[in-house]
């Protein structure tokens, strides 16, 4: 596998090698083989016929068919989150499907669903209007009921006015009037029925205007919603009765009623009926209730035996359809007997590609078996690293950056520590990790079933990370216990502190402090540090070198991973001319300043470092003075800002003139092509030669600007990289700090007042704020400025990021891609 | 305890925890350089990170000074 020289090959150093393949593959066997590919998921299949559209290709009709049983499978889907029933997962027994007879159970069952669907929506019509039906007979009957006993009560005043006094004044014209009145009475018409609350005000008012007055509207309202038979849904509604006389009128009122979708209803006056008629719609409601029961009974138990079958039928239509699609990129042979496919495929999957072509060959009875052969191109093969559960997630914060070129080092390799890494040296405090390390514990158990339902955003990324967080964790509570942080709480937990009074008295400790009487103190920062006066400026001068140290580590670590690539390319023009300039240059300065770092720590000088260093470039040949660590050093600074200022031009200038030398020994006498024996390999390398090795233009200055542009990057970046290791320090600081705030002045305040509930307050607000700014912004942030320094300072170093991704035919995948 | 014995300490350490990943994960020989590297790159990490603390204390230019309380 490891072709790099003596490296020795790893996981996820290099992505997988690659090959592109060619299967020809006999026309009678090719679904069969597509899909034990698909099964197996390791072939990214090439379209072959990317010329032609979506219609003109081979399976069109089939990918039709898919597409309409697809429907079929969302109406029912729709159908049954409508009533109700959820599909059981997919835990049923295997049972090989014939694609044609799935294709007509569905269509018999969609028919048998749209028709149960019609029919009880006739049904539910029905019901509805002779539930209106009835409300307008209840309604309109009280209107008459009462209209009629105060017609009568008036009348029994008025014959009983008549009969008792007959005096003078009472007028002549009374009884005629009466009679009168009693004969007009029958002429009026009325229409009864129901229209929605909301346009009832127009609803009168246009009667109104239409009758010029003549009408007389009475109305009442219901109390509950009523299904209005149309639309299906609940509206409030009124009952009215309008009163009209002639035929003119009526036709007008019918119009007027049919506008505002008013439903009328038949009335009559007289009581007997009425109540005949209440008694009739109530039968035939109740009767109505029965069946449309039933039929809702039958539509469930239909839909739960869909529902049984969903995921499985679901499952295969959509294999069904990729698989279709997948041939459709095959190129069909001439004599269509064969299918030609090409695709890229890991090495290491030769053999398990090699066996399913076998076994579709056997079992779909072919008398061929498909060929199976290794072509050779120029083309930059796709990337594919084999992760787990465990480094996918890490390999992920990789390819958000870019995903690797083909076989190039890749920096998730450590990533996986080093991210974790920087991120507890921003996030130390052990107790604040071990909070950590349970919530990430916690993902990890349920994982099982985390895995298997669909989350929130915010809890699928918590929930992808997981294991990205347990190691942040545990790093943090390592370095945790290196700042000798729980909580801002110090422990003397490695022995006792190296620090103690001068004398018996401890007069001067808030003065002149106090001495290191004992060896230092094993294990990370000395207890006694905290809450002193000069914590602040220890921990700060210890932070920042820190940041330092660590960043020139970790740039170094960079640099030679692209040593590694140039060794793994057989490139020595970058190994000359660009990584042991880069080594010299980097280390020349700020691996000069971690040595001067170190020295200063083992001796205990109090040289000025910034002083050093600044006066390194301005007047180099000047004298140390005080400042001066070692003997010999003046001339060792000059050396290294000779080696310093040599390394610049050593990256800018050969490596261009060089490869413009190569380009022309390759090229020399080569003024004809090779002729190819077939036109496919020609258009083949045609295509590829854009992104191929063969650079047929070369432009000097195009490959001297990017070299330049290269050497200014990496001069002025090694500056600035270096300073921006300092926010390693600069989140530590601010951690640390707010930790302090919040135990200090909210837990130990509340503490202070003896009180059960101001105690309860604090340990509350503590809590809320431990958790909410510490455990979560500070998470973030400290992951955010993590994943800076990964992808800025340390993968500029090497990493070139311009691959893609190998993306194969797979069953596994398809099921996420459609929701 | 020295700077050297307990930079000892941690080689053991990582020693060991090579050891342990190599015995019980046993899964080809990419897989167990995949493995020592990941341990060598958190004993690395780790070790610096304690010898960093460790030297800046080792010399102290400043001292505690208890604030008045």
């Amino acid at each position: 596998m490891g072709e790099g020289g003596c490296i020795p090959s790893m996981d996820l150093f290099r992505s997988e090698p690659m090959q592109l393949v060619q299967l020809i593959i006999p026309i009678e066997s090719a679904h069969q083989t597509v899909s034990y590919l698909g099964d197996l998921g390791l072939l990214q299949f090439k379209d072959l016929n990317s010329d032609k559209s979506p219609f003109q290709r081979t399976y069109a009709s089939q990918i039709k068919r898919c597409g309409e049983m697809a429907r079929k499978l969302r109406f029912f889907k729709e159908q049954m989150s409508k009533g109700g029933v959820v599909p059981s997962a997919r835990a049923m027994s295997r049972a090989d499907i014939d694609m044609d007879d799935l294709e007509i159970k569905l269509g018999e069952l969609e028919s048998e669903l749209i028709e149960i669907n019609g029919n009880s929506d006739k049904l539910q019509r029905a019901y509805s209007e002779l539930v209106e039906y009835k409300l307008v007979l209840q309604k309109a009957g009280e209107f008459f009921y009462t209209a009629r006993s105060s017609a009568t009560a008036q009348q029994r005043e008025i014959e009983a006015r008549q009969s008792g006094e007959g005096s003078l004044d009472s007028p002549l014209l009374l009884e005629q009037e009466m009679s009168a009145d009693h004969t007009k009475q029958v002429k009026l018409g009325f229409v009864s029925g129901l229209i929605p609350r909301d346009k009832l005000m127009a609803f009168e008012r246009i009667l109104f205007r239409a009758t010029r007055g003549n009408v007389f509207i009475k109305q009442t309202t219901i109390e509950d919603p009523v299904t209005d038979p149309v639309s299906g849904e609940k509206v409030e509604k009124n009952v009215f009765v309008v009163f009209y006389s002639g035929e003119r009128a009526k036709a007008k009122i019918m119009k007027i009623c049919d506008a505002f979708g008013a439903n009328r209803y038949p009335f009559t006056e007289e009581m007997g009926k009425q109540a005949q008629m209440i008694t009739e719609v109530s039968g035939r409601t109740s009767e109505l209730k029965t069946t449309i029961d039933l039929g809702l009974m039958h539509r469930y138990n239909l839909l739960s035996s869909i529902g049984s079958q969903y995921e499985q039928w679901n499952l295969l239509v959509r294999k069904e359809k990729s698989i279709y699609h997948t041939l459709n990129m095959l190129s069909i042979d001439v004599t269509k007997k064969c299918l030609v496919a090409e695709g890229w495929s890991p090495v290491f999957a030769t053999h398990q590609i090699q066996d399913a072509l076998q076994r579709a060959s056997f079992d779909s009875n072919s008398q061929v078996g498909a060929v199976f052969q290794i072509l050779h191109t120029k083309e930059f093969p796709p990337t594919y690293f084999r992760t787990n559960k465990f480094t996918s997630s890490f390999q992920e914060i990789v390819d958000a950056y870019g995903v690797a070129k083909y076989q190039e080092a890749n920096p998730g390799l450590y990533t996986i520590v080093t991210f974790p890494f920087l991120f507890a040296v921003m996030f130390g405090d052990w107790g604040h990790g071990i909070c950590l390390l349970l919530a990430s514990l916690f993902l990890i158990i349920r994982e099982k079933k985390y895995s298997s339902q669909k989350l929130g955003d915010i809890m699928e990324m918590t929930f992808g990370g997981r294991y990205i967080i347990l190691m942040m964790s545990v790093f943090s509570i390592y370095t945790g216990l290196i700042y000798n942080e729980f909580f801002s709480v110090p422990f003397e937990l490695f022995g006792p502190s190296a620090y103690a009074c001068r004398d018996a008295t401890c007069s001067d400790t808030t003065t002149w402090g106090l001495i290191k009487v004992r060896d230092t103190y094993p294990f990370g920062v000395d207890p006694e540090w905290h809450g002193s006066r000069s914590e602040l400026p220890f921990l700060n001068s210890l932070k920042m070198k820190m940041s330092i140290l660590l960043g020139v580590a970790q740039m170094n670590l960079g640099i030679i991973m692209s040593y590694t690539n140039a060794k793994f390319f057989k490139n020595s023009v970058n190994t000359w001319f660009q990584f042991i300039p880069q080594m010299i240059f980097l280390n020349s300065l700020f691996g000069y300043l971690s040595v001067l770092i170190i020295v200063k720590w083992c001796t205990g000088s109090k040289a000025d470092l910034y002083h050093l260093m600044i006066y390194m470039f301005l007047s180099p040949t000047d004298d140390l003075g005080e400042n001066q660590l070692f003997p010999g050093q003046r001339n060792l600074q000059l050396v290294l800002l000779g080696l310093a200022l040599i390394a610049v031009p050593w990256m800018l200038l050969p490596k261009p003139f060089i490869l413009k030398k190569q380009h022309e020994a390759r090229h020399q006498g080569e003024s004809y092509e090779l002729l190819h024996s077939n036109d496919e390999s020609v258009a083949v390398e045609a295509s590829h030669d854009s992104h191929g090795h063969g650079h047929e233009e070369f432009e000097f200055s195009e490959v001297f600007v990017h070299q330049l542009i290269h050497t200014i990057e990496f001069v002025l970046g090694a500056v600035s990289n270096t300073a921006s290791y300092l926010r390693l320090w600069a989140l530590s600081l601010a951690h640390s700090e707010l930790s302090t705030v919040f135990y200090e002045k909210v837990l130990m305040l509340a503490w202070g007042y003896n009180n059960i509930f101001i105690l309860a307050i604090g340990v509350l607000v503590f809590i809320f704020a431990t958790v909410g700014v510490l455990l979560v912004m500070e998470t973030l942030s400290a992951f955010l400025h993590a994943l800076r320094l990964h992808w800025v300072e340390f993968q500029n170093k090497f990493y070139e990021g311009d691959g893609y991704k190998f993306s194969p035919f797979s069953f596994a995948l398809i099921g996420d891609e459609d929701e | 305890m020295g700077f050297l014995i307990t930079t000892l300490i941690f080689i053991a350490v990582g020693v060991i925890a090579s050891l342990f990943a190599r015995i019980c994960c046993n899964r080809g020989p990419s897989t167990n350089l995949f493995h020592l590297t990941l341990v060598i790159t958190a004993t690395v990490c780790c070790w610096m990170m304690w010898a960093i603390v460790y030297l800046a204390q080792l010399n102290p230019l400043i001292v505690p000074i208890l604030s008045e309380e």
